[in-house]
C-alpha cells in the first residue's frame, strides 16, 4: 500500500464524475467555492455515460409524476438556452398506439396543461409524414419539445467551465476511504489509479454525487441503510436513425416505451429491475426480446432492423429505507432528493444527491449546493442558470450532419481513421496529445472511434497502428490494447447478435482472426 | 424459363470453383448470386487446416485426423490435393500459386502473426518463415490498412529469432491523401512508381534483408510488379495481405470470372434466390429475385456456395431462429431455443460457431428430402470454425471443385442410365 | 431479411446492410478516377446515418456520383447503394437550387421539341466551336460534350402513319426520348424486326420517362413525368400486353427505379407497368427461348465489341444481346470487359464533370481502339454518343444488327 506523500486541500470535495457531480462542480466554482472533484475512472462512466439521451420535455411525467414533469418542464427550455451544442433539437412524439388505453390521452393532455408543457396534438397522417416509420396504426400523436442530449459533450463542457474557474476535476481517482472526526466530515484518501500512489484530500465538505453507488461511498463513511436502489435498465442502440423525433407511447410510464434519435443512432428504451449492485449489470436476453418487442410496437421492421449496441445503466433511484420496501421501482419517485446526513445520520458536512434524472443535473446540483449553503450559514447565489459553459457561446443546436460537414472540408487531406463516425487522422492525433491517454477504451467514447456499425473491424487495427507508430504504444501495449477492444466491444455486441449485425461481426472474425489471426499474437488474448 | 445444366448460387470461392471447374467440362453453367463474392475480403491465399487448435506443419494428414463432424471429412485429403492440383492450373503467366498438402508454409500477417497457409502465390511465398531471417516491412503513408511498424513489432515478439525492421514510403499516390491497396495497387502497375519506390528504398535496407509490403503489388500485372522489385531491390520480394480490399483476392476472382466466361458459362450479380421448384425429389428450379420481379431459372444440378452468416447465406433472425436463406434448408449445429448463442467472453467457443448445413458424403443436405440434386459447398456447411481453424480457402476450394466432380461423374452416370 | 421496397421500407433502410467490406469502393468507376468522390460506401451507407430526412445533406461531394449503379449491383449484403445516393442528390439539390443547365439537360423532350424543326441550324450550331464555348463559359455544358444531333423528324410522326399488320400477338413500344428525337431510324428497326417475327407492335402517345430528371435531383417532375407515362401504358399491361423498350436505362426506370428511388410503390399505373417491361434484347431472347424468334439470319462478316452498360446491368439480366448476336453466322462479337464507358446519362456532359467522364471511359476506349472493330454495339443510346465521341467507331443498339441479319435492312 502506498504511503501518502502530499494531501490536496479543499473547501467542498466532490464524489462523482457524472453529470450531477460535474453539474455541482460547475455550480460550486461559479459561486466562487474551491473544489475538488474526484471520479474513479472517465467522467460519465457510471450512470450518465448509459442513459437513454433524453431531454425530458416533461410529458412522461406530467400524469404519473406532476412535480417531476414541472422541473423537467424547466428544466428543458434553462438547458436549451445554456447548453444548445449538447443538445439536438428533434422535438418529440407522444403517440397512442392500438395497445394502448385511449383514455389515457386526454389525461395526458391535461397534464400537460398543468404543467406548462408546451403540446400540440397533430393529425396522424402529419405524423406518418413527419416520420414515415412510424407505426401507421397509432390513433393519436402530440408534438412535445422532447430533444436528445449528448452527455459527453455535456459533460466535457461543464468539466471544462469548473476548471476554468479554478475547481480540478480528477478522474481516475478512487475514493478508498472517508475521514470523519466523530461527528464531521473532514476528507477522504484517495488513489489515482493510474499511479497507484494515495493521498487524503481535505475538505470541510463532502457532496457525494456517486449516484447509484452512492451508498457503497456512505459506507466508507460509517453511515448504512441509506435507500439508494440501483434501478437497472438496458438500452438498445439501432444501426441508424429510424426516426428524427423522439418518439413516446402515450401511456402511464412502462418498459421500452421510448425511441431516441440521438446522433446517428436510434435508442429504444428502457426496462427497469432492481439490482444488487450498479457495477454488476446483466444484460438479460429477456429484456433484449422484450425491447425489441417494444421498438416493434411503434416501427414496424424493427426486429428486422440492425440493432448495433446494447447496454445496461443503473439509476440511482431513492427511497429512504425508513420508509418502507418498494415492489416496482418504476412507482418510486422520479425526482430528486438531497439527503441531509446531519439531521439523519448525525454527520455534518456531507450530503448526498439522490435520485433524479439527467434532464435535472442542473438542479439537482442547485440543490445540493444550495442545501450544503444553508448548513453552513453561507448565503451565495447561484449563477448556473445564468452562464453558459464553454463551447455553447454561439447558441447553435447540435446537428447531426456536422461531422459529415467537416469532413467535406478535410477529405482533400486528412486520413479517414474510423469511417462510421467519420472520426479523421488529424483529430484522433490531437486527442492522443491532449488527453495522453493510450486506453482506446477512452478514445473510443470520447471521440466514438468504433461504435458504428462496423463495431471497430476496421478502424481498430488503424488506430492501434497510428497509436504505436507515434510510440504511445509499444508492442505488448498495442496487443493488450486490440484484445481489451474486441473485448469490450464484444460485450455491448453479443445479447443483440442477430441479423445484419451477426454478418458483421462475422466478417470481423474473418478480418482478425482469418487473416490477421490476433489470438496468436501474445498478450491479445489475455 | 431458361434452362441450363448447372445454376451455381453465390461468387465466392467456392462457387466460382464449382461453376470454373463444371464449365471447362462442358456443362452449361450460370452463376447467381447476390453481389461479388468473398474473394475480394480474403487474404488470397489458400489456408487449407491451420490450427487444431495447435499450429498444423502438415495439413494433409491434419485434415485427414479431423473429427468425422467437420466438412473436410466429407471431403478427404485426396480430393482436397485434387482441388489444390486444379487451382494452381488455372493460374499462368508468371503469377502462380506455391505450396501443397505436404507442408504449411508460414507467412507473417499484418500484425506480424506467422500464420501457416498451404498456398500462396509467388507474390507471397517469399516470406515464408520458415526461412525468413531479416525482415524490413515497408508502408506508404496514405495506406491506413498497414502498418509495417506493427508487423515488424509483432513479428520480434513471435518469433524472435526473426530480425524485423519498419520503415514508411512517402509518395504520391494518385493525387489522393489516403488511399486503400486497390489505389496502390494501380500504381504499382505504373513503371515509373516502380522505380521510384525502389531508389526510396534501397539506400534504406541492410544486406540480407527481405522487404515485406503491403499486398498491393499490382492489379493488372503483379507478376511484373514483383519482379522487377525483387530485380531493383536485389532481394526477395513479399506481400502481405491485409484490410480488405485484397487485391490478391481480386486477382482470384478475376482470374475464375475470365476462365468462365471463356468456358462460355454466365454470372448474373443482383439475382438472389428465395427458393425453388420441386417434383420428384429433386429442385426442378430456382426462384430468383431480381429486382422487383421473381423469375425462374431451371437446371439439372444446383450448387449452393452463398457463404455463412458473414454473406447471408445463412441467417439468425431477431427471434433467434437459423436458416439457410436460399432453399430453406435444415440448419444444424444452433442451440436449442433460449439457449445460448454466444458466450461473454470474445475468444471463448462459441455454441452457435459451427452451424452451417450438414451434408453427406456427396454433398448432399442431410435431413432434407427434395433436393437429390442439390450439392452444398463452402462456408454454409457446418461444423468448421474457419477463421479460427484458418482453413476457409481450403474448404471453399476442395467443395466447390468436389462437387463439380460430383455433378459431373453423376451426369454422366445418369445419362448411361438413360441411354 | 426483408427488402420489400413497395411500401414498407424505404431504400435508406437497407444501409443496415452494409458491414464496410469495401467492395462498392472496389468497383465504382468514378471513385476509381478521381479523389473529388469519396466512393459509394462513403456516400451512401456510412453518410446516410448523419442525415436527416427533409434536410439536405452537407456533403456535396455526393454530387459527383454518377448514378451508374454499379455499387449496387455488386454489393454482396443487398444495400441499395446508388438509390441511397441519387436520394440523397435529390435532397441537396432542392437545398442548393438547379441550374438552368440541369433543367434545361434533363427534359429531353423540351430540347427534343425545340431542336428538331430548325434540326439542320440546332445541328450546326451546336457543333460550332465557337458557339461550344460560349455555351460552355455560360452555361457550364462542356465544350467538348457529345450531344446527339437532331434527326429533324420524330418517331412518332412515322409511328401514327405506319400500320402494324394485325397478329394475336403484341407488344407496346416504349421507345423513349433519344429513339424520338435523334434515333427514329432505331425505333424504325425494332418495329420491322418484330413484326418480322409476327408481332403487331402498338407505338403509344408517350412522353418521357423523367430518369434525367431523377438523376438531377427534380423528383417532383420526374414523378409527374413518370406517372404520365405510366398512365399511358398501362392500359396494355392491364390487357397482358408486354411492354418493351430499346433504351435501356429508360426500361429500367420503369421496372423499377422510379419505384424505388421516387417512392412511388402507390401509384397503381407504374405497379401495373412496371411487372411487364421488357428491355428489347430481354424480350428477343425470351422469344427465342419459346421458340418463337426467327434465326434463319444471314451472315454479318464483321468484328463487333459489344458494351453491356451499366443500366443494362442494373437489369440484373445477364447480357441477353451477346446470346443473340451468338445466333447470327458470321459474326464476331468481342466482349468488353470495362465496365462504364463515363456518360452516365446527363452526367458527362456538364463540364465540371466531363474530364472525369472520359477518364472513366479511358479503358473501355483504349480496348476499342486496341480491337479496331467494324462497329460497336451497345444498348444505351447516350452510351454509344459517348462511344462514338471517343473512339470515332460507329456505335449501334444490338436490334441493328439483327435487323441486318433478318434480311430487313442493307449493309450500312
Amino acid at each position: 500500500m502506498a504511503v501518502a506523500s502530499r494531501r490536496i486541500q479543499t473547501e467542498v470535495l466532490v464524489i462523482g464524475g457524472g453529470a450531477t457531480g460535474l453539474g455541482t462542480v460547475w455550480d460550486l466554482a461559479l459561486r466562487g467555492f474551491d473544489t475538488v472533484l474526484v471520479e474513479r475512472a472517465d467522467l460519465i462512466e457510471g450512470t450518465s455515460g448509459r442513459f437513454h439521451g433524453l431531454l425530458h420535455s416533461g410529458g412522461r411525467y406530467v400524469v404519473k409524476d406532476p412535480v417531476a414533469a414541472k422541473e423537467c418542464v424547466d428544466e428543458n427550455a434553462l438547458l436549451r438556452r445554456l447548453m444548445p451544442d449538447c443538445i439536438e433539437d428533434t422535438g418529440g412524439l407522444f403517440v397512442e398506439t392500438p395497445d394502448d388505453d385511449p383514455e389515457y390521452a386526454d389525461r395526458f393532455l391535461e397534464g400537460c396543461r398543468a404543467s406548462s408543457l408546451p403540446v400540440d396534438e397533430i393529425s396522424v397522417a402529419e405524423a406518418l409524414r413527419r416520420e414515415p416509420r412510424l407505426n401507421p396504426k397509432i390513433r393519436r400523436a402530440f408534438a412535445v419539445p422532447d430533444a436528445s442530449i449528448d452527455a459527453w459533450k455535456t459533460a466535457s463542457s461543464l468539466a471544462r467551465g469548473a476548471t476554468a474557474e479554478g475547481a480540478r476535476v480528477l478522474t481516475y481517482h478512487r475514493v478508498v476511504d472517508l475521514h470523519r472526526d466523530d461527528g464531521a466530515m473532514t476528507g477522504a484518501r484517495v488513489r489515482d489509479e493510474r499511479s497507484g500512489e494515495e493521498f487524503d484530500i481535505e475538505a470541510r465538505f463532502i457532496l457525494n454525487a456517486s449516484g447509484p453507488w452512492a451508498a457503497q461511498i456512505l459506507h466508507m463513511a460509517g453511515i448504512e441503510d441509506v435507500g439508494v436502489i440501483p434501478g437497472k435498465g438496458i438500452m438498445i442502440a439501432m444501426n441508424h436513425r429510424l426516426v428524427n423525433t423522439v418518439i413516446n407511447r402515450c401511456v402511464m410510464p412502462a418498459d421500452g416505451d421510448i425511441l431516441v434519435p440521438i446522433r446517428t443512432v436510434s435508442v429504444i428504451g428502457t426496462t427497469d429491475m432492481r439490482a444488487a449492485d450498479p457495477d454488476e449489470l446483466e444484460v438479460t436476453q429477456d429484456e433484449v426480446d422484450q425491447m425489441l418487442e417494444d421498438g416493434e410496437r411503434l416501427v414496424p421492421g424493427f426486429k428486422q432492423a440492425r440493432a448495433l449496441r446494447v447496454w445496461a445503466g443503473a439509476r440511482p433511484l431513492f427511497q429512504d429505507a425508513r420508509a418502507g420496501e418498494v415492489a416496482d421501482t418504476r412507482d418510486v419517485s422520479r425526482t430528486h432528493a438531497v439527503v441531509d446526513h446531519a439531521a439523519r445520520d448525525g454527520v455534518k458536512g456531507l450530503l448526498t444527491m439522490s435520485g433524479g434524472k439527467l434532464t435535472t443535473f442542473r438542479l439537482m446540483a442547485q440543490d445540493l449546493v444550495d442545501a450544503m449553503c444553508d448548513q453552513l450559514g453561507e448565503q451565495r447565489p447561484c449563477r448556473t442558470e445564468e452562464v453558459k459553459p464553454p463551447g455553447n457561446e454561439d447558441g447553435e443546436y447540435y446537428d447531426v450532419g456536422s461531422r459529415l460537414r467537416r469532413r467535406e472540408r478535410t477529405m482533400a487531406d486528412d486520413e479517414l481513421i474510423c469511417e462510421c463516425e467519420l472520426i479523421g487522422r488529424k483529430r484522433l492525433e490531437e486527442e492522443l496529445v491532449r488527453r495522453w491517454t493510450t486506453n482506446l477504451d477512452d478514445i473510443r467514447r470520447l471521440l466514438r472511434l468504433g461504435m458504428g456499425p462496423c463495431q471497430g473491424g476496421f478502424c481498430i487495427y488503424r488506430a492501434t497502428g497510428i497509436m504505436h507508430g507515434v510510440e504511445r504504444l509499444d508492442g505488448e501495449q498495442a496487443a493488450l490494447s486490440l484484445h481489451h477492444f474486441l473485448q469490450e466491444r464484444w460485450k455491448g455486441v453479443w445479447p443483440i447478435l442477430y441479423g445484419d449485425q451477426l454478418r458483421q461481426a462475422r466478417l470481423d472474425d474473418w478480418i482478425f482472426q482469418g487473416l490477421l489471426d490476433i489470438e496468436h499474437l501474445p498478450g491479445a488474448t489475455a | 424459363m431458361n434452362q441450363h445444366d448447372v445454376l451455381v448460387v453465390g461468387t465466392g470461392l467456392a462457387g466460382l470453383s464449382a461453376a470454373v471447374r463444371l464449365a471447362q467440362s462442358g456443362a452449361r453453367v450460370r452463376v447467381l448470386a447476390k453481389g461479388v463474392g468473398a474473394t475480394h475480403l480474403s487474404g488470397g491465399t489458400i489456408d487449407v487446416l491451420g490450427y487444431t487448435p495447435e499450429r498444423v506443419e502438415r495439413p494433409g494428414e491434419a485434415l485427414a485426423a479431423l473429427p468425422s463432424g467437420h466438412p473436410y471429412a466429407r471431403v478427404g485429403a485426396a480430393r482436397v490435393a485434387a482441388a489444390l492440383d486444379w487451382f494452381k492450373t488455372q493460374f499462368s503467366g508468371g503469377y502462380t500459386y506455391t505450396g501443397s498438402l505436404e507442408e504449411n508454409l508460414l507467412l507473417p500477417t499484418a500484425i506480424g502473426v506467422p500464420k501457416p497457409t498451404a498456398l500462396a502465390p509467388v507474390t507471397m511465398a517469399g516470406g515464408d518463415l520458415r526461412s525468413v531471417t531479416e525482415v524490413m516491412a515497408v508502408g506508404f503513408r496514405g495506406l491506413k490498412d498497414f502498418h509495417p511498424a506493427l508487423l515488424a513489432d509483432g513479428l520480434s515478439r513471435t518469433l524472435p529469432s526473426v530480425t524485423a525492421r519498419a520503415t514508411e514510403l512517402h509518395l504520391p499516390v494518385e493525387r489522393r491523401v489516403e488511399f486503400n491497396a486497390l489505389g496502390l495497387a494501380r500504381a504499382f502497375d505504373q513503371r515509373d512508381f516502380r522505380r521510384t519506390v525502389i531508389t526510396e528504398l534501397t539506400s534504406r535496407l541492410r544486406p540480407g534483408e527481405v522487404v515485406a509490403f503491403p499486398a498491393a503489388l499490382g492489379i493488372a500485372s503483379p507478376h511484373d510488379v514483383w519482379s522487377e522489385l525483387e530485380h531493383g531491390l536485389g532481394r526477395p520480394v513479399f506481400e502481405v495481405p491485409t484490410l480488405p480490399p485484397s487485391v490478391p483476392g481480386m486477382r482470384v476472382f478475376a482470374v475464375l470470372r475470365d476462365a468462365l466466361r471463356r468456358a462460355g458459362g454466365s454470372l448474373l450479380l443482383n439475382n438472389v434466390v428465395v427458393g425453388a421448384e420441386r417434383s420428384n425429389g429433386r429442385v426442378s428450379s430456382l426462384r430468383v429475385r431480381v429486382g422487383l420481379r421473381e423469375e425462374r431459372h431451371g437446371a439439372d444440378w444446383i450448387v449452393i456456395a452463398t457463404g455463412g452468416f458473414a454473406s447471408g447465406g445463412l441467417a439468425l433472425d431477431s427471434d433467434w431462429t437459423a436458416r439457410e436463406t436460399a432453399l430453406g434448408l435444415p440448419v444444424a449445429g444452433v442451440p436449442e431455443p433460449g439457449a445460448r448463442r454466444f458466450e461473454p467472453q470474445y475468444f471463448a467457443a462459441h455454441p452457435i460457431a459451427r452451424a452451417g448445413v450438414a451434408v453427406d458424403d456427396r454433398l448432399r443436405p442431410v435431413g432434407a428430402d427434395g433436393f437429390e440434386n442439390v450439392l452444398v459447398v463452402g462456408a454454409t456447411l457446418a461444423g468448421a470454425e474457419p477463421w479460427k481453424e484458418k482453413s476457409g480457402d481450403g474448404l471453399s476450394l476442395s467443395t466447390g471443385h468436389m462437387a463439380a466432380e460430383l455433378v459431373l461423374a453423376e451426369s454422366g452416370a445418369t445419362k448411361e442410365a438413360i441411354a | 431479411m426483408s427488402d420489400d421496397v413497395l411500401g414498407t421500407l424505404l431504400m435508406r433502410d437497407s444501409l443496415d446492410h452494409c458491414v464496410k467490406c469495401t467492395i462498392c469502393e472496389t468497383f465504382c468507376p468514378v471513385a476509381n478516377v478521381t479523389p473529388l468522390f469519396p466512393g459509394p460506401k462513403y456516400a451512401g451507407p456510412q453518410s446516410e446515418r448523419f442525415r436527416v430526412a427533409d434536410e439536405a445533406s452537407p456533403d456535396s461531394s455526393l454530387d459527383y456520383c454518377s448514378g451508374c449503379g454499379i455499387c449496387t449491383q455488386v454489393c454482396p449484403q443487398g444495400v441499395h447503394i446508388a438509390e441511397i445516393n441519387t436520394q440523397a442528390r435529390a435532397k441537396l439539390r432542392e437545398k442548393t437550387g438547379h441550374k438552368l443547365r440541369d433543367r434545361m439537360i434533363a427534359r429531353p423532350t423540351l430540347t427534343g421539341k425545340l431542336g428538331t424543326p430548325a434540326a439542320p441550324v440546332a445541328n450546326w450550331t451546336l457543333s460550332n466551336p465557337a458557339f461550344r464555348l460560349l455555351v460552355e463559359k455560360t452555361m457550364d455544358i462542356h465544350r467538348s460534350a457529345p450531344l446527339p444531333t437532331f434527326a429533324g423528324r420524330t418517331f412518332q410522326r412515322w409511328a401514327r402513319k405506319h400500320t402494324s399488320p394485325a397478329s394475336e400477338r403484341r407488344v407496346a413500344f416504349f421507345h423513349g426520348c433519344g429513339t424520338n428525337y435523334y434515333e427514329p431510324r432505331l425505333g424504325e428497326m425494332t418495329v420491322e424486326l418484330l413484326e418480322h417475327n409476327g408481332i403487331k407492335v402498338e407505338v403509344p402517345k408517350q412522353d418521357c420517362c423523367g430518369l434525367p430528371l431523377q438523376s438531377n435531383g427534380m423528383f417532383k417532375d420526374a414523378r409527374g413525368y413518370a406517372h404520365r407515362l405510366a398512365e399511358r401504358l398501362a392500359p396494355f399491361a392491364r390487357e397482358g400486353v408486354d411492354i418493351v423498350g430499346t433504351s435501356t436505362s429508360c426500361t429500367l426506370m420503369l421496372k423499377r427505379e422510379a419505384l424505388e428511388i421516387l417512392e412511388m410503390g402507390d401509384d397503381e399505373a407504374l405497379l401495373a407497368v412496371s411487372s411487364r417491361v421488357y428491355d428489347i434484347c430481354e424480350y428477343l431472347l425470351m422469344l427465342h427461348a419459346r421458340g418463337e424468334l426467327k434465326t434463319d439470319f444471314a451472315a454479318v462478316e464483321e468484328t463487333v465489341t459489344y458494351h453491356a452498360p451499366c443500366q443494362q446491368q442494373g437489369h440484373g439480366i445477364g447480357k441477353p444481346a451477346l446470346d443473340l448476336m451468338a445466333l447470327i453466322p458470321g459474326l464476331n462479337v468481342v466482349e468488353s470487359t470495362a465496365s462504364c464507358c463515363g456518360i452516365a446519362g446527363t452526367y458527362g456532359l456538364k463540364r465540371e464533370k466531363y474530364d472525369i467522364a472520359m477518364k472513366v471511359g479511358a479503358g473501355l476506349f483504349a480496348e476499342i481502339a486496341e480491337a479496331t472493330p467494324d462497329r460497336v454495339v451497345c444498348d444505351s443510346e447516350t452510351c454509344r454518343w459517348q462511344i462514338e465521341h471517343a473512339t470515332g467507331v460507329r456505335s449501334v443498339h444490338p436490334v441493328e444488327m439483327l435487323h441486318r441479319a433478318s434480311g430487313l435492312s442493307s449493309p450500312w
